[in-house]
C-alpha cells in the first residue's frame, strides 16, 4: 500500500504545483459560491413571501429549496471540471516519459492506477472542502437536515469518482491532454444524459439505458436516501473504469 | 547475471529485434552499440520489464522477467535515454518518491545515500542541488537525478540507455567518471548503450553490437579489434616480392602498395605476428593496426558505406 499512497501523494501535490490545479480549485470555489449566493437569495425571497401564506410556508424548507439544488449544480460544475483534472494523469506521464519510472518499478499496473485515482480524488476532496464554509452558513441561518447534507456530499463524491474514473481511462488512451479532455467530456456527457433515452427508445431498451445513466442514480441520493442499488451502481461504475484503465496500462507493456 | 536468449520484439508488422541472445556476468560492464533504431532501447526496456518481448526469455539474477517481473525490477535500476523526471518536484522529494515505489525500507536514508553518491549534494546556485526543483537544473544534473532514481534501491544490475546523450563535453566527462565509480566500486553489473566509442573504451569490458535488430558482434574490445582490420607495414627498402608473401598468409584479404616500401594489408583476423614474420626478412621498420574501434563499429553496423 505504501507505493500506492506515495503515488497518490505525488499526484495530489502535483495539482498544487501546476496552474491547472489552482485554476480548477479557484474556478470551482467561485462558481459554487456564486450558485450558493443565488440560491440563498432566491430561498430568502420565497421564504419571505411564504410568511404570508401558511400553505406555501409548509412547502419551503432548506433541504428542498437550497441544499439539493446547490449540490445538483455542484455536480454539473464537477462534470465540466473533472476531465480537466483527469486529463494529465497518464497523458502527461507518457508525453514526458516519466511513466518509465512507474513501469520499471516493482509495482503492478493496478497500484499505479489506484495511486493516481486516489491522488485526484484527494484533490476533489479539497475542492469539496471549499464548500464547507457555505454549508456552515446553513447551520447559522437555519436547521438543515444532517442526513440530507451528508447524503448530498456522499452523492457528489460518488459522482466525482465516476467522472474521474472515466477521465482517467481517456487520459490513458492518449499522450495528448487535449484529446483526453475532449474525449472524457464527450463520454461523460453521453453517460449523463443516457436517462433521456427512455423517452425515445422502447420501454425495454429505454429502461436499460436509463439504468446506466448517472442521473437516474443520483436523484434519491440527493434527497438523503441511500439505496443499495445506487451504491452498487457507482462502485461498479468506478470499478469498471479502474479495471479498464489498468488493462490499458498493461497494454503499454504488450503493444 | 543477465541471460538473454532468442529475444524478439515486433511492434505490429515492424520487427524491432530478432533472435537477440547474449549474457552478462556479474560485475561486468558491457557496452551496447548500434545506430539509431537498431533495437538497443527496445532490448533495454525488455530487460527492465517495461515492455514484454514477443518471443524469447530474459533472466536476471536467476529470475525470469516474464514470470517474476517484481523480482527482476528489484534487481534492476533503469535510466532511460530521457530521464523519467517530474520537473515540478524537489530533487530529494523525487528520489524519496522513487525509493518508496521501489519498495525501499527507509526511503529518506536511501535518498540521502544516493544523493551524495551521485554528487547531488553539491551547491548549485547557492543551495545544494538536492534542494532544488528538478526543472531548474542543468541537463547534467538532471542526468544525475535520473541516475539517483536508478540507484536508490541499490540494484545489482544497472541498465543505462545513452546516459551521456545530449551533455556537453564537461558534463559528459563527469557522468562518465561517475559511471566508472558506480560500476567498479560496487562490483555492479552494468549494461549501457551509447554512440560515443571513447566512452565504451573507457568504461566497458565488453561490447555488444546490434544492427537492424540483430546482434552482429559481441566480444571484448581487443577481440573486436582483431575481428577485422587493416595493417600498415613499412620496410627499409623496396621489396616487390613481399606482396605475394603477405597474400599467402591465411587471414589476409588484400595487399596494396604503390612504392613497394609501404604496404596496406586488409585482414580478416589478427595476423600481426605472421605479417611481422614475413616482413622481418625484408627490413621491417614498422607495423601498426590502422583501423580503430570507430571504423570497426561503422563497418559492423553498415554505416561505413
Amino acid at each position: 500500500m505504501r507505493p500506492v499512497l506515495a503515488i497518490s501523494r505525488r499526484e495530489l501535490e502535483s495539482f498544487f504545483a501546476t496552474p491547472v490545479g489552482w485554476l480548477c480549485l479557484t474556478g470551482f470555489s467561485i462558481i459554487a459560491g456564486f450558485f450558493f449566493a443565488m440560491m440563498a437569495t432566491e430561498f430568502s425571497v420565497q421564504a419571505t413571501q411564504a410568511a404570508y401564506n401558511p400553505y406555501v410556508a409548509e412547502q419551503i424548507n432548506l433541504n428542498d429549496w437550497l441544499i439539493q439544488p446547490f449540490f445538483a449544480n455542484t455536480a454539473v460544475i464537477l462534470l465540466l471540471l473533472s476531465p480537466a483534472l483527469s486529463m494529465r494523469l497518464f497523458a502527461e506521464d507518457r508525453k514526458q516519459r516519466s511513466l518509465e519510472l512507474l513501469l520499471s518499478s516493482p509495482i503492478s499496473s493496478f497500484q499505479i492506477v489506484l495511486g493516481k485515482f486516489l491522488g485526484v480524488m484527494g484533490f476533489v476532496t479539497v475542492m469539496l472542502a471549499t464548500t464547507l464554509p457555505l454549508t456552515a452558513m446553513l447551520y447559522w441561518l437555519g436547521s438543515p437536515d444532517n442526513g440530507t447534507l451528508l447524503s448530498c456530499y456522499l452523492s457528489t463524491f460518488f459522482l466525482a469518482a465516476s467522472f474521474l474514473s472515466v477521465g482517467m481511462l481517456t487520459s490513458a488512451m492518449t499522450e495528448n491532454q487535449i484529446v483526453a479532455l475532449v474525449t472524457g467530456f464527450g463520454v461523460l456527457l453521453i453517460l449523463w444524459v443516457l436517462s433521456w433515452a427512455n423517452t425515445i427508445a422502447g420501454p425495454g431498451l429505454g429502461d436499460v439505458l436509463s439504468g446506466l445513466s448517472m442521473l437516474s442514480h443520483i436523484d434519491q441520493l440527493m434527497k438523503g436516501l441511500l439505496h443499495l442499488k445506487d451504491a452498487v451502481y457507482f462502485l461498479t461504475f468506478v470499478g469498471f473504469f479502474l479495471f479498464a484503465t489498468t488493462q490499458r496500462v498493461e497494454a503499454y507493456r504488450w503493444r | 547475471m543477465i541471460e538473454v536468449s532468442q529475444l524478439s520484439k515486433a511492434y505490429g508488422r515492424v520487427t524491432a529485434i530478432s533472435d537477440v541472445a547474449f549474457h552478462v556476468d556479474q560485475g561486468e560492464v558491457v557496452g551496447f552499440l548500434g545506430p539509431n533504431g537498431a533495437g538497443k532501447t527496445t532490448t533495454m526496456r525488455i530487460l527492465c520489464g517495461c515492455i514484454g518481448a514477443t518471443t524469447g526469455t530474459v533472466r536476471i539474477a536467476g529470475h525470469d522477467v516474464l514470470e517474476s517481473p517484481k523480482q527482476v525490477k528489484i534487481e534492476v535500476g533503469y535510466l532511460p535515454e530521457q530521464p523519467p523526471l517530474y520537473e515540478t518536484m524537489v530533487v530529494r522529494d523525487y528520489i524519496i518518491f522513487a525509493a518508496t515505489i521501489k519498495g525501499v525500507a527507509n526511503p529518506e536514508q536511501a535518498a540521502d545515500r544516493v544523493i551524495s553518491q551521485v554528487g547531488l549534494d553539491r551547491e548549485v546556485g547557492g543551495q545544494p542541488a538536492a534542494s532544488r526543483i528538478i526543472g531548474h537544473l542543468s541537463k547534467g544534473y538532471k542526468q544525475r537525478v535520473g541516475l539517483a532514481q536508478a540507484l536508490v534501491h541499490n540494484p545489482a544490475v544497472l541498465v543505462l540507455d545513452e546516459p551521456t546523450s545530449g551533455l556537453d563535453p564537461a558534463q559528459r566527462r563527469e557522468i562518465r567518471a561517475l559511471l566508472v565509480d558506480l560500476a567498479r566500486a560496487e562490483n555492479r553489473t552494468v549494461i549501457l548503450s551509447t554512440h560515443v566509442l571513447a566512452e565504451v573504451e573507457a568504461i566497458c569490458d565488453r561490447v555488444i553490437v546490434i544492427r537492424a535488430g540483430e546482434i552482429v558482434a559481441q566480444d571484448s574490445i581487443d577481440k573486436l579489434r582483431e575481428l577485422a582490420g587493416s595493417l600498415t607495414v613499412e620496410v627499409s627498402a623496396p621489396a616487390p616480392e613481399l606482396t605475394a608473401l603477405l597474400q599467402k598468409i591465411e587471414g589476409v584479404d588484400a595487399v596494396e602498395t604503390s612504392d613497394a616500401i609501404k604496404f596496406t594489408v586488409k585482414t580478416l583476423g589478427d595476423v600481426r605476428a605472421e605479417v611481422a614474420k614475413a616482413a622481418a626478412s625484408h627490413g621491417l621498420l614498422s607495423l601498426h593496426q590502422e583501423e580503430g574501434l570507430e571504423e570497426i563499429y561503422l563497418r559492423l553496423t553498415g554505416e561505413a558505406e
